[in-house]
């Protein structure tokens, strides 16, 4: 179980010495809790201490890594619920291409190249999962070494034949594939495959007490990155399993099941739709790597998004996109005003404004989220940041007039909001959301 | 260039020229004519109007002017440019605004409790001794300094030597000779580097005749609203007198943003020191008249104040402060002479400025630990200062985490429509009958009432919203059909007083629901520090077994409708304790006992400071806490018990 | 060496409010079925670990007028039943929607006219014997001088009148209250807010089984993100006793999803996004599936196949 920050404080040294870089103690103590320092920073801390912050800290999820030169690692989360911390390790995406597949070299290069830049994000998919579905070895590696031929991206290997597992082990190149499966009849020889060739071993069981025998037996056999398949038969089982595993990780601080999980979304699924609802649950329902059997731009999109999304850091404080907002039509001869992008100032001026039935423009700067006093006294809202945003939102190309209407509590600014923006006319606002209608009635 | 013609309430008209676009505030201050300018010319207070009698000007922010105001020719000074007319500018009396005069309760000299680990007396830092010295003579040429120095090593360890300014070596001369080689020497031991006694004491003051029994010292507490100065006996440990006074700085910002805003123009920082210095002197002569002694017997002072305070009492410019990541330039500064910084005492006096945490949690919260002994204890307490920052301290013996939010001034009577300061006239207390709607209230001195101060509020607030004249979201909701809720300037409104019945019969003292909004803002804000700063170490609001309030604010709150509204937490009322200024208490132990301002040292280093902006908890917990009187009820069993369901 | 693991569960002290859409003529409507939803003592589709006595279900959004401004894919693909709204409402319920929710809007001089949304609102309950929701145009006085008369019009119905704000909500739930209606109460993603509004609306004598809360729906890549974490908030709140967010929430996906660039955007938009028609439907169901596992109730949706989609995958999630 995870200390708090004063558990954690009883076991260091109270000296409050400053060499760990941090002002106090306790300070210190308290980002050992939010996993924001490392212990070893402290060069006073007893045996004693060491082992017990050591028992606590160990991820309650093992953190596996996929791959090299385009490696990915799943795991490590510690939350049931973003919103708790964060969901730090986005689930990798990987097509399913079977072995006996005449298109497989082609849709490698696709899975390869495809890329789709958002928010400053370029959105890729993770990894190839190759299916010996002809259930022949040589097939197999054959098409293992075609693939590698094609792309550096991590091989999820997919096989219940030690021997063909083997042989597509040969030909995969050391890129740290992962192994899939090992079951209750092949666990001690996939395992060994695993070992001999530094790839992570995925394991299969239809039950938790299967999945937790193999994964007591795949350690004992020395192989440590595991990752689970708990075989679910239907969207409402995948989600009833995926969550059992995860509250027993974090909750119960259950070992042997303390692993990421994949999900195989087109198991089940009767049309292609089907497949992306499934994986979109996944996302959301602590998947590790998601393997899906059709890929369709839209589709692969979607997902990549909601990735990007429930894996953003809920911590930082709700915000909107910087950028000039239209509410109710604005013409160019309409009002344009400026506030912060702390998401709570954005709705309340935003909703006034719409309340009010008026056409204007919303200038929203980026203020890293705060509100407009608090970005004001911190230098985020100043008649530079504001400048910048008239120039970087083009405002001057959609408005034919040269006034800007900034919050009333940032006054102070105007003079030198007015030599920043030559031309331009500064107005003060009201200093509160509500009055804005009763201002833009005044306004021309 | 434009001419403006100044019409100064009191001397005489003014011309001053200015080029189009300077701000009329600036215009103002160029001709000589005292402007105050409390938000530090941001155009939030409304107190810098002026009337333009003639000539057009543009108006940037009309904010707190009504529409009949705009076209009498009232304007915002700070918010208005001058074009390319000549103008015609009447400026109103600036004495009432100027005279906020601290009650004047009958002077009752503090009694602080020392802890009983403080043995000042074995060792102290400073002594008075008398020398009846052999006057030189053809056979005995010693130098003046040394023979001060002979005649000193009884005070000495052995062979020791003596420190002396040179200021003071170029005194020495005429002093002893004026005596007649009888003289009284003060000798400072306190080595200020160590912070031990040194072996090699510094001679910072010699007065003709045997004076041993008088040796002085002052306690000071530099709040962003009021100073204070405690005179202190450095030989019977006893608080002489004291005296407090607003800090005049109030003219350039009512906060310390605005200040540290002001301290950016150009010889700004330099007259923030000025009139901080000038406040404190005019303290310490008031205080050093009443006690028959000049300002010079003082010996030394010990400061307390938040961070900026400081840094503006030293000059310093202070920018970093408000800027991310919030660093302030220094939290332990050396001590200086008092010749140095201005402050009228010895000049060869050191001038102490107790350590603080950081940008947010100063001196004066370190000072106020040590008052209040909370690190000594194994009892957990928490422990607020509220007052225009909110600062507050949890801990005990084993450990202590602060935080500072922004509380604004609401209740200090400021950014209100109808607030004011607690002086006479003051509404302190109100009473709504829940049936009709109708106040009773009490004002300070028992006078007609002039406006409402922050305990006038806070009960205000709570007599509304216990009525159900007020939801829980804060809006008026007129259940009883009284007049006294109307739609007004600014949305709607409470009248407290109609205007026939108030001081100067020219305006109803209201309570809007903008006022309303900011005071749940204001709440709000201390109520999440309360809760992010137990939360953040893993515990509950209700396990804190004490409540120590420190701050002017303390004497006058009244803890049930604190409660009421949410802004205390919902507790036994024993578990609070008033302690008034723990600022001045601590600085006053630290000037007396060199253990307990090591102490200071030792709780500032080891106090833990949580940045509240680096913190999504507390957006949340200021969220919850936006309700009256939170949004989890369960947290006011007292208050929920009281909101049986209205007819 | 056999492993027994314990499957985990949590123990629940709460759960989520039941509120009934609709009324038949037994209970005083006209409608041809009630609709429940809520009820839930676990998170969503946990069967394992407590009951869920109700599906969520999908609503169809429809609009007062023909939406010159909506999505080309959209106007495709319902043709020209939108220029009807009580045709379109039919259409809807052919379909399979459960419910219909009606968005009134201002009209062409930009005014709110109570008499005509009140008409249409009967239109529509006569077109459909589907339980309806109505949201003004969004605009407080508008809102007020539409959403009174169609509760008086729709008296006894048991619709769900919305949005009610901080701002503005007292006299759509006096209205509500008074011609047995319920109320949707709206709050800009904040888990406080929505609690606030429950209870102010609450203070107001209202029923709490007649309140749906709305937390602001955010759109997949616009938002969703703070939509979803806000609503699994408000239902382990629910679920660990806080009376106060028990209520029911409503997501309106079809709005959101179709509001953004992917889905209103056909030309000039990189070729990685796909197909534009196939990207609308599925930006608009993968909004509503995530917010489903975030503990949606309600979802109202825009295209015919969102409708599909969601519908099979809840008949999926709800099979234990």
């Amino acid at each position: 179980m995870p200390l708090s920050g004063l558990e954690i404080y009883k076991l260091l040294p109270k000296t409050n010495c400053k060499e760990c870089g941090f002002p106090t103690c306790l300070a210190f103590a308290m980002k050992l809790a939010a996993k924001q320092a490392e212990l070893s920073a402290c060069p006073y801390v007893s045996e004693e201490a060491k082992q017990a912050l050591a028992a606590a800290a160990a991820p309650p999820i093992r953190l596996v890594t996929l791959g090299t030169e385009r490696s990915f690692s799943v795991g490590n989360e510690t939350v049931l619920f973003r919103h708790e911390k964060t969901f730090y390790h986005e689930p990798g995406l990987a097509l399913r291409v079977k072995d006996t597949d005449p298109a497989l070299e082609e849709k490698v290069a696709l899975v390869d190249g495809f890329s789709v830049e958002r928010v400053g994000m370029n959105l890729v998919m993770n990894a190839l999962a190759i299916e010996n579905a002809s259930g022949d070895a040589g097939t197999f590696a054959g098409a293992v070494a075609k693939a590698r031929a094609k792309t550096k991206l991590p091989f999820i290997l997919m096989s219940d034949s030690p021997d063909a597992m083997k042989a597509a082990l040969e030909k995969e190149g050391g890129m740290k594939p992962l192994v899939y499966a090992a079951s209750d009849g092949n666990v001690e020889a996939m395992a060994a495959l695993a070992k001999a060739h530094g790839a992570s071993l995925a394991v299969k069981a239809e039950t938790l007490d299967g999945l937790a025998a193999l994964t007591e037996k795949a350690t004992a056999a020395g192989v440590e990155d595991l990752v689970l398949d708990p075989m679910p038969r239907h969207l409402a089982g995948a989600l009833a399993a995926f969550t059992q595993l995860r509250r027993l990780a974090l909750k119960k601080n259950f070992r042997p099941l303390g692993y990421p999980i994949i999900a195989f979304a087109g198991n089940g699924a009767n049309s292609p739709e089907e497949e992306t609802i499934a994986a979109a649950q996944a996302i959301c329902k602590y998947a590790g790597i998601i393997v899906l059997d059709h890929f369709d731009a839209a589709d692969v999109y979607a997902l990549m998004t909601l990735r990007q999304n429930i894996f953003t850091d809920p911590q930082k404080p709700i915000q909107v996109s910087p950028g000039l907002y239209e509410i109710n039509s604005p013409k160019p001869g309409d009002p344009l005003m400026v506030t912060t992008n702390f998401s709570l100032t954005y709705f309340s001026v935003a909703g006034e404004v719409e309340g009010a039935g008026k056409p204007a423009w919303l200038l929203v700067t980026d203020s890293e989220g705060m509100s407009v006093l608090t970005a004001w006294a911190a230098g985020k809202f100043d008649a530079e940041v504001i400048a910048k945003a008239v120039k970087n939102f083009q405002v001057e190309s959609k408005i034919n007039h040269h006034k800007i209407i900034i919050p009333g509590f940032v006054a102070t600014i105007s003079g030198d909001l007015e030599e920043e923006l030559p031309g331009w006319e500064v107005l003060v606002g009201p200093r509160e959301a509500v009055d804005i209608p009763a201002y833009l009635k005044l306004w021309q | 260039m434009p001419v403006i013609r100044l019409l100064p309430a009191e001397g005489n008209p003014t011309e001053v020229t200015a080029s189009p676009g300077t701000l009329l505030s600036e215009a103002i201050a160029q001709a000589g004519i005292a402007l105050h300018l409390p938000c530090g010319g941001q155009g939030r207070c409304g107190r810098c109007k002026v009337q333009v009698q003639k000539g057009t000007v543009r108006r940037r922010s009309v904010i707190r002017l009504s529409e009949k105001e705009l076209e009498e020719g009232w304007a915002l000074a700070c918010q208005t440019l001058v074009q390319d007319e000549d103008l015609v500018v009447a400026i109103p009396p600036q004495a009432d605004k100027l005279s906020r005069r601290i009650p004047s309760e009958p002077r009752k000299v503090p009694r602080v409790e020392l802890p009983i680990s403080c043995d000042w007396r074995s060792d102290p830092p400073l002594r008075r001794v008398y020398l009846d010295i052999t006057p030189p003579s053809l056979s005995d040429n010693t130098s003046d300094f040394e023979r001060v120095v002979r005649h000193l090593q009884p005070y000495l360890e052995e062979g020791g030597q003596v420190g002396i300014s040179l200021p003071m070596l170029r005194r020495l001369g005429k002093i002893l000779r004026d005596a007649d080689w009888q003289v009284t020497a003060t000798l400072e031991y306190y080595d200020w580097t160590t912070r031990r006694q040194g072996r090699r004491p510094r001679l910072i003051d010699l007065v003709p005749g045997r004076r041993t029994h008088e040796l002085y010292g002052v306690a000071i507490d530099i709040g962003t609203t009021s100073n204070v100065v405690y005179l202190v006996d450095l030989l019977t440990g006893e608080v002489v007198d004291s005296a407090v006074e607003y800090n005049a700085q109030i003219a350039c910002g009512e906060d310390v943003i605005s200040r540290i805003i002001y301290a950016r123009r150009p010889g700004g920082l330099e007259h923030l020191q000025k009139l901080v210095v000038g406040t404190l002197n005019g303290l310490i002569e008031q205080v050093a008249a009443r006690n028959g002694i000049q300002p010079t017997d003082i010996q030394r002072a010990t400061v307390a104040g938040n961070t900026t305070m400081i840094h503006l009492f030293l000059a310093i410019p202070p920018e970093p402060i408000r800027l991310e990541p919030y660093i302030p330039i220094i939290n332990h500064p050396q001590p200086v002479l008092a010749a140095e910084l201005g402050l009228n005492i010895n000049p060869d006096a050191k001038v102490d400025c107790l350590p603080g945490v950081g940008s947010y949690v100063g001196a004066d919260i370190t000072a106020g630990v040590l008052a209040t002994g909370m690190h000594r204890q194994e009892e957990l307490t928490l422990f607020i200062d509220v007052g225009t920052n909110g600062e507050m301290v949890l801990g005990n013996s084993d450990w202590l985490i602060t935080c500072a939010c922004s509380a604004g001034p609401a209740f200090e009577g400021a950014g209100v429509q109808s607030g004011m300061r607690a002086t006479e006239g003051a509404i302190e207390e109100v009473w709504i009958d829940p049936h009709t709607g109708e106040p009773t209230y009490n004002t300070i001195g028992d006078v007609p009432a002039k406006g409402l101060c922050g305990s006038g509020i806070i009960s205000l607030l709570a007599e509304l919203f216990i009525t159900g004249l007020l939801t829980k979201g804060g809006r008026f909701e007129n259940r009883v059909g009284t007049p006294r809720i109307r739609q007004g300037e600014h949305g709607m409104e409470y009248v407290v007083v109609w205007k026939e019945q108030t001081a100067d019969g020219a305006a109803d003292i209201v309570l809007t629901e903008v006022d309303v909004q900011n005071l749940l803002r204001a709440k709000a804000a201390i109520f999440a520090g309360f809760s992010t700063l137990t939360r953040s170490v893993g515990i509950q609001i209700g396990d804190v077994q004490r409540v120590l309030i420190g701050g002017a604010f303390g004497k006058y709150l009244n803890i049930e409708k604190a409660i009421q509204i949410g802004l205390l937490p919902d507790m036994p009322h024993d578990r609070f304790r008033f302690l008034g200024n723990t600022s001045v208490q601590g600085a006053y132990q630290a000037l007396l006992c060199p253990d307990l301002r090591d102490e200071v040292a030792e709780i500032a280093s080891k106090m833990t400071y949580l940045e509240l902006s680096a913190d999504n908890t507390f957006t949340e917990e200021f969220m919850s806490a936006m309700f009256l009187p939170h949004t989890q009820l369960e947290l006011f069993p007292s208050v929920a018990a009281l909101l049986t369901p209205q007819p | 060496m056999p492993t027994t693991v314990e499957i985990p569960k949590e123990k629940w002290t709460g759960k989520v409010r039941e509120v009934t859409l609709g009324a038949t003529p037994s209970n005083g409507g006209t409608r041809g079925r009630e609709v429940v939803v809520g009820g839930e003592a676990t998170l969503p589709f946990l069967h394992f670990e407590g009951a869920i006595p109700h599906p969520p279900v999908v609503a169809v959004e429809i609009l007062d007028r023909y939406p010159d401004d909506w999505a080309a894919p959209l106007k495709e693909v319902w043709g020209d039943v939108m220029k009807d709204p009580a045709a379109w409402a039919r259409k809807a319920e052919e379909l399979g929607a459960e419910l219909i929710m009606l968005k009134l809007t201002l009209n062409e001089s930009g005014a709110a006219d109570g008499a005509r949304a009140a008409d249409v609102v009967k239109a529509v309950l006569g077109a459909t014997t589907l339980p309806l929701i109505v949201r003004g145009p969004g605009q407080a006085e508008a809102d007020n001088a539409m959403l009174v008369p169609v509760c008086e019009k729709a008296a006894g119905e048991r619709i769900a009148v919305g949005l009610c704000e901080d701002k503005n909500y007292r006299t759509i739930v006096a209205a509500a209250m008074a011609n047995n209606h319920l109320v949707i109460a709206s709050t800009p993603i904040d888990v406080n807010l929505a609690k606030q509004l429950n209870i102010l609306i609450s203070d107001m004598r209202m029923p709490m089984e007649r309140i749906l809360m709305d937390p602001t729906t955010g759109a997949l890549g616009y938002g969703i993100e703070y939509t979803y974490s806000v609503m699994e908030r408000l239902r382990l709140a629910a679920l660990s006793g806080d009376s106060m967010t028990q209520q029911p929430m409503i997501c309106f996906v079809g709005e959101e999803s179709w509001r953004q660039k992917e889905s209103r955007v056909g030309q000039g938009v990189p070729a990685e996004w796909g197909d534009w028609h196939h990207r609308g439907v599925i930006w608009e169901t993968v909004t509503a599936v995530a917010l489903l596992e975030a503990g949606a109730d309600i979802v109202t949706v825009r295209h015919p196949k969102t409708l599909e989609l969601v519908q099979s995958t809840i008949q999926k999630l709800m099979a234990s």
